[in-house]
């Protein structure tokens, strides 16, 4: 049976009710969602701490300790990771993080990110990359990317 | 001689490659169009359309620049070009850089954080000091910067150029203007900064179309500071601008301003800006006219590249009428 048909069968107090919990359960899913963040063998350390990946994220770190450029990559605010990554590393939704990096860039204080539409489009282009870091929500198989532990744990 | 003809073709075969390789280049742009109802009528335009492009050269080698297209009657074509920013940038270490080029002067909090990016501007204009040509808007010329350093996020800029009545390729005297500034995050989103701007304008300089019949020691002193959390916006800024002159003395004038937005809705922005020219008597730098205006209206964020906005401004100044205004700005990105 469709929920929209359950949702009918239910009285009006409930009916609101049931709406709540499922707005509250979508709203926290994105706060909930674990992600791995992942670094080209070269630049990124292999522990931060997650003050620190925030650091990074928001264009405040911009150099590794062995000189290199650091690279930012995300996955685009229309996608689920992307908007958790919003969320959770810039406590920002979509449209304020691209607002964010725009006037940054336009500022000269940042070089932009790279957006992705696809996990492994994101993964290729860390392992391609010296300096490169990215967040996903899953590990993956890609030979030349190391997986950092955020606070101590694979995942945050 | 062929041998050396033959190591340079190598050079340049490996080399050429790797740069275009490493180059990343963006365009993006900025425009608006305005309704004004002022005086009985109602008017429309387009303010000016501008073009900024980022492009990464090498690891450590960066450019940005800035091109503004405008109406400008004195043009054969109605129209002229200005290069607002034209900057090299070479990171040092960290976030520490040599700037080279042509910047906008970092003495002003919203000149160097707006630049001409409608779509980022709390209000639908400038505050009054800009008209008032009361700080430089740019300089060409080297200096370093840096930000985001240590726990207070301590950011500088110290810049020297060729200074006021100067070309954008030649210097009009020996003087050098000095620009430093300062500034910290101690708090999320809270900024504090101060910076200062020193210039002599040499006797039959022109700067704005005025031809100084005064050798003039000019001194900038700016604070600001703001804040722009989810919810409240604060943004608050003050210059002393103190011209001395052999015959006049010092002459201060202080411009200053102050917004306070607050978001009611996700996208919608309710605010208020005040601003203040007030002009020592004596003053013959600055054209004196002590002025104050007050702008209410609100934004709304359609999304992050294209916003709406509604003011009502007034202006009362000492030497013109006072005016009344209503604006309606639809300002985009792209």
């Amino acid at each position: 049976m469709h929920t929209y048909k359950i949702l009918k069968l239910l009285p009006g107090n409930k009916f609101l009710l049931v709406v709540c919990m499922l707005l509250l359960s979508t709203a926290s899913k994105s706060q909930q969602q674990a992600l791995v963040a992942i670094g080209n063998v070269s630049g990124a350390p292999g522990d931060m701490q997650l003050s620190e990946l925030k650091a990074v994220f928001m264009g405040e770190k911009q150099r590794w300790k062995n000189g290199d450029r650091i690279l930012i990559a995300l996955m685009k605010t229309n996608t689920p990771v992307g908007q958790t990554t919003s969320a959770r590393i810039y406590d920002m939704n979509a449209n304020e993080l691209n607002k964010f990096w725009l006037a940054l860039v336009f500022q000269g204080k940042a070089q932009a990110p790279k957006f992705f539409n696809s996990v492994s489009e994101l993964a290729d282009f860390v392992a391609q990359n010296p300096g490169a870091i990215g967040i996903l929500d899953k590990p993956v198989s890609v030979s030349d990317i190391k997986f950092i532990n955020i606070d101590g744990q694979k995942t945050f | 001689m062929k041998r050396i003809i033959f190591i340079i073709s190598l050079v340049i075969f490996f080399t050429i490659p790797k740069l275009s390789s490493a180059q990343d280049t963006q365009i993006r742009g900025f425009a608006d169009f305005l309704t004004t109802y002022a005086n009985d009528k109602a008017s429309f335009a387009f303010d000016e359309q501008d073009l900024f492009i980022t492009s990464v050269l090498s690891d450590k080698i960066s450019f940005l620049g800035e091109s503004v297209f405008k109406f400008n009657p004195s043009s054969a074509t109605d129209f002229s070009v200005s290069v607002e920013r034209l900057i090299i940038y070479y990171n040092l270490h960290g976030n520490n850089n040599l700037v080279l080029g042509k910047v906008h002067t970092p003495i002003n909090y919203w000149n160097v954080t707006y630049h001409h990016g409608r779509v980022f501007y709390p209000t639908i204009e400038r505050p009054l000091l800009f008209a008032a040509d009361i700080i430089p808007l740019h300089t060409v010329g080297v200096g370093v910067n840096g930000h985001d350093l240590g726990n207070i996020k301590f950011g500088y800029d110290l810049f020297i150029g060729n200074g006021l009545g100067s070309t954008e390729i030649l210097d009009n005297d020996k003087y050098k203007s000095v620009t430093a500034a300062v500034h910290i995050i101690p708090v999320d989103k809270l900024r504090l900064g101060v910076s200062w701007y020193n210039d002599v304008v040499s006797k039959g300089a022109n700067v704005e179309g005025k031809i100084m019949n005064w050798k003039v020691n000019q001194n900038l002193f700016t604070a600001s500071v703001s804040r722009f959390g989810k919810k409240f916006e604060v943004l608050a800024e003050s210059t002393a601008g103190i011209n001395h002159t052999d015959t006049t003395g010092s002459k201060t004038t202080f411009a200053s301003y102050i917004y306070a937005g607050y978001r009611i809705k996700d996208k919608l922005v309710p605010y208020i800006r005040f601003d203040d020219l007030h002009y020592q008597n004596g003053e013959i730098f600055y054209n004196k006219n002590n002025s104050t205006s007050i702008v209410a209206g609100f934004r709304y964020e359609i999304n992050y590249l294209a916003v709406i906005k509604l003011e009502y401004q007034y202006q009362h100044s000492e030497l013109l009428k006072n005016t009344n205004k209503v604006i309606a700005q639809f300002a985009i990105g792209f």
